[in-house]
């Protein structure tokens, strides 16, 4: 159990996950609450603009569907991350592949920009988003991961399906790309 | 602005962004920071980064939840208790695969014996006068259905039945009259055969020997 803010003991992920196994759907309730904004946060930062609340969604119920396969040896919240990337690469290997065959019209631009421009209300955000666009995409995974969602490099690794090595050299030339762009700008 | 060699404090400021350090390792950060303008630096640079991430769409729990089905609905295959259908269902099923394998067994049967006599071209109507039963037993089928042509035989299929060679090299000689003289005096032939009769070759009417 960990205390939670309140001062009485908080289940761990995995007590959860037994309770939901037990037939408790409260749990699963408390589990999605618990971590739900994180995989939104690690979406829009990996640079999903539209959809990301459906992506969470699949994310989750792909997780319950397979979780007798988590076998509790990296956290929840990693796996889940794990799963999520997954969701996005196929997202975006089927959007790579619609758009090399349905050609893009005027209004899908309107579209975006009008989500991006919802997504980022402040000055400070779009800064931060530009300076994470200059990234490469494993980098910016690397450095969100790290610095937004306070992942250890052991675990960035399992998520990236990369090493740990990997990882950190990913992480140390992600903040020195982000901090010249911000000094810059 | 001197770079910061310091690689393993730089190693732990996102931690000490998550306060996922132990007390010890926190003072020490800080310590560290307060003397290094460039950690000092990093360490805005990754609570600006940090901040930036709360731009993420809110998301709606019990939306999430809605979808995600009960855990005895998925179980794996493997786990899965065995599904036990009514009585009724089963007997249903038992009645279906026995009457599919005599349907299969009957067919089996007449493509046999399709395979083993030939057809003749133009059916039994083209020989009536040349069918004689070949068999010493009576059965309780009709003569149209008990009866073989004799005529067509072919000497593989004779050689099998030494009776019905006897019978097709008679028969081979003799004018319709003489044949229904043949069927005559085999219908008052009494006489049990001394060795097993030859089985009883039953064939559809529009089949021939």
């Amino acid at each position: 159990m960990i205390p939670s803010p309140e001062g009485r003991p908080e289940e761990t992920d995995l007590e959860l996950i037994n309770r939901w196994r037990a037939g408790d759907g409260r749990a699963a309730t408390r589990l999605v609450g618990r971590h739900s904004q994180a995989l939104a946060r690690f979406a829009a930062s990996a640079g999903e603009r539209d959809g990301i609340e459906e992506l969470v969604q699949d994310t989750f119920v792909r997780a319950f569907a397979s979780l007798d396969s988590f076998r509790g040896e990296s956290t929840l919240r990693t796996w889940l991350f794990t799963i999520e990337r997954r969701l996005m690469l196929d997202r975006r290997r089927s959007e790579r592949r619609s758009r090399e065959t349905v050609p893009v019209e005027e209004s899908d631009h309107v579209s975006e920009y009008g989500a991006l421009d919802g997504l980022i209300a402040e000055e400070a955000q779009e800064r931060v988003r530009k300076s994470l666009d200059a990234l490469s995409p494993t980098q910016r995974e690397v450095f969100t991961l790290r610095v937004q969602q306070g992942l250890s490099y052991k675990e960035i690794a399992e998520v990236v399906g990369s090493t740990e090595g990997a990882a950190r050299v990913h992480y140390h030339n992600a903040i020195k790309t982000v901090k010249e762009f911000l000094k810059d700008e | 602005m001197n770079k910061c060699t310091d690689s393993d404090i730089q190693e732990m400021l996102p931690d000490l962004l998550h306060r996922a350090l132990s007390e010890s390792e926190r003072r020490r950060v800080e310590a560290h920071v307060a003397s290094c303008e460039s950690c000092r630096e990093d360490l805005d640079v990754l609570r600006t980064v940090k901040s930036a991430a709360v731009f993420a769409p809110s998301i709606d729990v019990d939306r999430v939840v809605r979808q995600i089905p009960p855990y005895r609905t998925i179980l794996p295959e493997t786990e899965r208790p065995a599904i036990r259908r009514p009585a009724s269902t089963r007997m249903v099923s038992w009645l279906v695969a026995a009457s599919l394998a005599l349907v299969a067994v009957g067919a089996g049967s007449v493509l046999l014996q399709s395979n083993r006599l030939p057809t003749s071209p133009s059916g039994m109507d083209d020989q009536p006068s040349t069918a004689i039963a070949t068999t010493g037993e009576p059965t309780k089928a009709s003569p149209a259905e008990s009866v073989v042509t004799v005529g067509t035989r072919t000497p593989a299929v004779a050689a099998q039945h030494p009776h019905a060679l006897a019978l097709a090299a008679e028969a081979d000689g003799l004018s319709d009259g003489g044949l229904v003289q043949l069927m005559n005096d085999m219908d008052n032939f009494d006489a049990l055969p001394g060795s097993e009769p030859d089985p009883v070759l039953s064939v559809d009417s529009g089949d021939s020997l």
